[in-house]
């Protein structure tokens, strides 16, 4: 693990337009002497030429390394910068950092993934593991099923990968907020998706999306009978160094780079965070 | 033979002794300079220039080990390159007359600093430091050290330290760099006798009793691992907090910093950390524009938990070293001591 | 500056900063102290920490009228009215000083009697404030020998800002609130050497220290040492030479260190003037806005390259010291302007020195007669009037008596603003500083990453009301229209303004706030009317 604030060099092999404001970037690190590994969950600090860094989840498996893809929304400065970018360019690299999804425990267990927009790119990185896991052994995962929630049906992302997960047996439901002509699936907020869903005591979910979403699932399921340390979650904050030093991603005496970004419901319940208040 | 732990220093050795030190390494002292400000000034000729101990140096040694600007990393873009390459090495350094809450301060960033990153070019600086402190036998206006329990003297955490009993100091060796030190420059030293421990011991108890200030503290963090702050509080506090950041940047333990690449020319530039305050509303806004932190609120809330709270849950110890700098910094008059009497009010420990 | 300069005799803060901290009712008029003043606004602070009372007038409610006991949230623009009758109140109370007034002050009784004709429940209407709430911050005012006023541009930035002034003078003296430490009245300056540039006379009608152009005497001592002839008749004030227009009579321009082409208002015009000169030549560290119009750019100095003095709100005279050498080809103003001197031939521009520089200063300046150098490295400055080598400085000014002889009591009356709210145009904008973290027009702190992530673009407060009824959600884009243009601009949901009004800064030069505002000036000080004028927000069409 690179707990430097020196980057490693990175080279874009590809890049997958997902919709208008998010793209994968797939890398792969030039320097091959050094080993590098991670687990679903974590993230990255990505270094753009003059732009500084961002922390940026990978949304690939581990099983798929040594590529690397980072699913990455327009927002600001440095994420305009990369989608100016094109393949075979250059880009820096230090982490893994945060602490993973348990997927350890996944083995067995009914995996209930739900997200809104840029936030399936975490849980991409867990469901594709998962797959290759149960490619390898028949019980690493009894089902899995994905809520995916849309402002609108141009703006749903990983259209291409859904469709394979689809073909893999998972259990893939979508909603709008706002549908157009052709829209003839779900319209509504993705909350509204778990109406349709059965839960047992065994079930695990994973949330991630915008914080007013991840509130409103997070109620949702624990309102179903969901224990809440089997309710996993991942969080943004702003960071500029990943691994614990710099303060921003402060949240109530914990890190998010160091506590997090991966916590379980049962761990934010005993701390005051925004995504769960206000 | 004489016990290398504990010796005497007559006064007149003192620039002499200095002038040894300061062969093998760069010297840095309290001096005032022509504008009146007494700052931890790098010493290059001890004649010339006059070491300030009788008043409080405006800046910590923060700057010193954490600057205010600091180049991380230098890189170069072209074709297909974008590389990092690390900045040169630190030089070795001696500190004279430090205060015991500066020094208390160090420690508490050595210990951010090694955990759970080892901070390279901190450890750099700090590996190559001695540090020299003077215990205070008179507080400064604003001092509340007895309150966090980090002065007047130390007991350990020094290389020396030097306790002044008028004409002569009463120095005390920590482990390591400082016994070698005595060692190397025994001959200036003389015996402890039991008269200057007898001073030495009162002078303590004096120095103790003459704290302007009679603060909280130690009251407050056991209060705060114990009930939630009433929103009032914050809020009242928010209302005076003018986000200059001048508390966290003369904080000696506020080590919160941002980093930012600076471009020197088109394929060239410098990654630069410069310190930051979490009482700013940009500190943790993202680059959506969303932010977890409702600063006309809460912008003092981090500030202060963290130090009284988090850090006095993790560590046993406030990261508050009562140096008093705050106080005499802040716009508002909203600074530690103005959050540890509004908590404490109404109520005597 | 004009307006207290006729009531007092001297157009500076009476009080030295440090009083404040003593003072036992403190009224700030116009001034968000806190924010554009700290240092003035800490004082304030612990005056209030130490039990003074806090009165606050401004139609925001700005950080600092949240720390007031009393809060006078009036209309825009209505500040006379506000004045007046609170005046009329501590006349009905009995709370006025009398011997104060006999002893030291003239054309009380035509006051007195104009103030007895008015109608407080009037007064209070149109200042929009409830009658009791201007009775008790009156009362509060009158009753303490410890009260001060310190007022700013929301006090000067009308079309009635002298009169504006003039009130606040005759509230002091109706009280015996001046002319004596720990209370007074305290303009605050809006720049940090505002006071320096007015007594070096960088002002249309008077000479250094404020020294009558039109006295012989004084104006043969000057040609005695500046070796040329004066002008006889006054210059222009800054919005009359920025407003000249197309076919003005100023045919050039050399500007320095100011950036009129986002500061003055109704920048149309602003900018039609200067487009159409002859020659423009201006002098600042940055390539600001109206830099970029001109034909030859000298790039000045920066503080931090120079050495020179600076004289703050409180009259005090202190000196700076060059901490690195001019950077590139820049160069101090002072070398500039001899420089400029020395080419058009001018005698007198071969100064070695800062410090030979301030001697000439001193010679022809009585209230700088006694400031050199070797005196100001000494002190933390020294405070004028300061006459000679000898004398110590002025912590408060009028001891005695006032500068003028008498203070002088005016009747002032109420005008409504140049511009009305209308149909067409139903907010009232109020512009000024908009954050701790830009100054003026941002050309130096637009520079700074951390100021520029803390406040990163224009906004524009609108109350929450307002924004319900118009539909605008918080960070929406609106259009801000007046008679005069249109910007637009990011919507800030508040509570610090009234409903009808809404608040902006001239920080941006994306958003030039000043092309909406009105050219309307006070006809004696020649300050425009930046504080009122007449806007409709419209929300804009997105895709």
């Amino acid at each position: 693990m690179n707990k430097t604030f020196i980057p490693a060099r990175a080279i874009i092999r590809e890049i997958i337009r997902e919709n208008d404001q998010i793209s994968t970037f797939r890398l792969e690190l030039i320097d091959k002497t050094k080993p590098f590994s991670f687990l679903p969950g974590q993230f990255l600090m990505v270094s753009v030429p003059h732009c500084g860094e961002a922390a940026i989840s990978i949304s690939s498996s581990p099983d798929a390394l040594p590529l690397i893809d980072l699913s990455i929304r327009r927002a600001g400065e440095l994420t305009t910068a990369i989608h100016s970018m094109e393949k075979g360019a250059r880009l820096g690299l230090r982490g893994p950092f945060g602490k993973a999804f348990p997927v350890e425990k996944f083995s067995g267990r009914d995996l209930l993934f739900v997200a809104g927009g840029i936030g399936l790119a975490p849980l991409k990185s867990v469901i594709d593991h998962c797959l290759f896991q149960s490619g390898l052994d028949d019980d690493a995962v009894s089902g899995i099923r994905l809520l995916y929630g849309s402002r609108s049906p141009s703006d749903i992302a990983f259209t291409g990968t859904i469709g394979l997960w689809r073909e893999q047996g998972i259990d893939v439901r979508l909603t709008v907020d706002e549908k157009d002509e052709h829209w003839t699936d779900h319209v509504g907020l993705v909350t509204e998706l778990l109406e349709d869903i059965t839960l047992d005591s065994n079930s695990i979910s994973l949330i991630c999306g915008p914080p007013v979403m991840i509130r409103s699932v997070i109620a949702k399921l624990t309102e179903m009978g969901c224990d809440d340390t089997n309710i996993f979650t991942t969080l943004e904050r702003h960071m500029k160094c990943g691994m614990g030093l710099c303060g921003h991603c402060h949240l109530d005496g914990r890190l998010v780079c160091l506590d997090g970004p991966v916590f379980s419901v049962s761990e934010l319940n005993t701390m005051d965070v925004m995504e769960l208040s206000r | 033979m004489i016990d290398l732990k504990e010796l005497i220093l007559p006064k007149d050795n003192l620039i002499p002794l200095l002038r040894k030190l300061s062969k093998d390494a760069r010297l840095v002292a309290p001096v005032k300079n022509d504008h009146g400000d007494t700052l931890f000034t790098a010493i290059s000729d001890l004649d010339t220039t006059e070491i300030d101990l009788a008043n409080q140096p405006q800046a910590s040694l923060k700057p010193f080990f954490l600057p205010q600007q600091e180049t991380l990393a230098h890189y170069q873009i072209s074709g297909d390159t974008y590389q990092f390459t690390a900045p040169k090495a630190a030089e070795d350094t001696i500190f004279f007359g430090v205060r015991s809450c500066d020094l208390t301060a160090l420690l508490y960033m050595d210990l951010i600093f090694s955990k759970p990153a080892k901070d390279t070019s901190y450890y750099d600086r700090r590996s190559h430091s001695l540090i020299i402190t003077l215990g205070c036998n008179q507080p400064f206006a604003n001092c509340f050290c007895e309150a966090t329990n980090s002065g007047p003297y130390l007991e350990y955490g020094y290389g020396l330290q030097f306790i002044d009993l008028g004409d002569r100091y009463y120095v005390s060796a920590g482990r390591g760099k400082g016994a070698d030190l005595l060692k190397k420059w025994g001959y200036f030293f003389c015996e402890v006798q039991e008269e200057d421990q007898r001073i030495r011991y009162q002078l303590f108890l004096e120095a103790r009793g003459q704290f302007n200030r009679n603060i909280q503290l130690a009251h407050a963090c056991h209060k705060l691992q114990k009930e939630e702050v009433p929103e009032e509080i914050w809020e009242q506090l928010a209302e005076r907090c003018y986000d200059c950041g001048g508390c966290a940047y003369v904080c000696p333990t506020c080590t919160c910093f941002s980093v930012d690449d600076k471009p020197q020319s088109r394929d060239s530039g410098i990654r630069v950390r410069s310190w930051d305050a979490c009482t700013s509303g940009g500190f943790t806004r993202m680059a959506g524009g969303h932010n977890p932190v409702d600063r006309s609120r809460h912008a003092l809330k981090r500030r202060f938990l963290h130090k009284l709270k988090y850090d006095f849950a993790s560590h046993g110890k406030a990261s508050c070293t009562g140096c008093g700098r705050c106080v005499d910094i802040c716009f508002g008059g909203v600074d530690i001591t103005r959050f540890i009497d509004l908590l404490t009010r109404q109520e005597n420990p | 500056m004009v307006g207290l300069a006729t009531s007092f005799g001297s157009g500076a803060m009476t009080n030295s900063i440090a009083e404040l901290e003593e003072a036992d009712v403190l009224l700030i008029t116009g001034s968000n102290t806190t924010e554009t003043h700290p240092q003035i606004g800490r004082n304030i602070l612990r005056a209030v920490d130490r039990g003074a009372k806090l009165l606050v007038i401004d139609p925001r409610r700005t950080d600092i009228a949240r720390q007031a006991h009393i809060h006078l949230a009036l209309r825009p623009g209505t500040d006379i009215a506000l004045i007046n009758a609170m005046m009329r109140v501590i006349l009905d109370e009995n709370l006025a000083d009398d011997l104060f007034i006999s002893m030291r002050t003239e054309n009380f009784i035509q006051l007195r009697d104009y103030l007895h004709r008015l109608d407080l429940a009037e007064l209070a209407a149109i200042t929009e404030i409830d009658i009791n709430t201007i009775r008790e911050a009156a009362c509060i005012y009158a009753r303490s020998s410890k009260s001060v006023i310190c007022y700013c541009l929301g006090v000067t930035q009308h079309t009635c800002g002298t009169d504006n002034v003039q009130a606040v003078a005759n509230l002091a003296m109706l009280t015996g609130n001046v002319e004596k430490k720990h209370s007074g009245v305290d303009p605050l300056r809006g720049q940090n050497n505002v006071q320096g540039a007015c007594d070096m006379a960088a002002l249309p009608a008077v000479l250094p220290g404020y020294q009558s152009l039109e006295d012989m005497s004084i104006r043969a001592r000057f040609e005695a040492v500046w070796q040329r002839p004066l002008p006889e008749n006054a210059g222009k004030s800054l919005t009359e030479m920025t407003h000249a227009g197309k076919d003005g009579p100023i045919r050039a321009m050399f500007i320095m260190g100011e950036n009129p082409a986002l500061s003055d208002p109704h920048l149309h015009r602003v900018e039609e003037t200067l487009e159409q000169l002859d020659f423009l030549a201006v002098s600042d560290i940055f390539l600001t806005a109206t830099a970029k119009l001109a034909h030859v750019v000298f790039p000045a100095a920066s503080f931090a390259e120079k050495g020179g003095t600076i004289t703050n709100s409180e009259r005090r005279v202190q000196l700076c010291r060059r901490a690195i050498p001019p950077i590139h080809d820049c160069r101090p103003d002072s070398e500039i302007i001899m420089e400029l001197g020395r080419r058009m031939g001018c005698p007198g521009m071969d100064f070695d020195s800062d410090a030979e520089i301030m001697e000439e200063i001193s010679l022809l300046t009585p209230i700088y007669g006694g400031m050199h150098y070797d005196r100001l490295a000494e002190n933390h400055g020294l405070q004028w009037p300061c006459p000679d080598r000898s004398h110590p400085g002025t912590e408060f000014l009028h001891k005695y008596y006032f500068a003028r002889g008498k203070g002088q009591f005016t009747i002032t009356r109420h005008q409504e603003p140049y511009e009305k709210a209308a149909e067409k145009y139903p907010f009232t904008l109020v512009t000024g500083r908009g954050s701790y973290h830009h100054y003026h027009t941002a050309t130096m702190t637009r520079n700074s990453r951390r100021l520029v992530r803390e406040y990163p673009q224009a906004k524009l407060e609108i109350h929450k009301d307002d924004c319900r009824r118009l539909n605008i959600a918080d960070g929406e884009m609106v259009e801000l229209h007046s008679k005069r243009g249109i910007v637009r601009i990011s919507a800030q949901i508040t509570d610090r303004v009234k409903p009808g009004t809404v608040f902006s800064s001239f920080h941006f030069f994306e958003v030039p706030i000043n092309q909406l505002t009105v050219s309307a000036m006070d006809p004696k000080s020649k300050c425009p009317e930046f504080k009122v004028c007449s806007a409709a927000i419209k929300k804009v069409n997105h895709d």
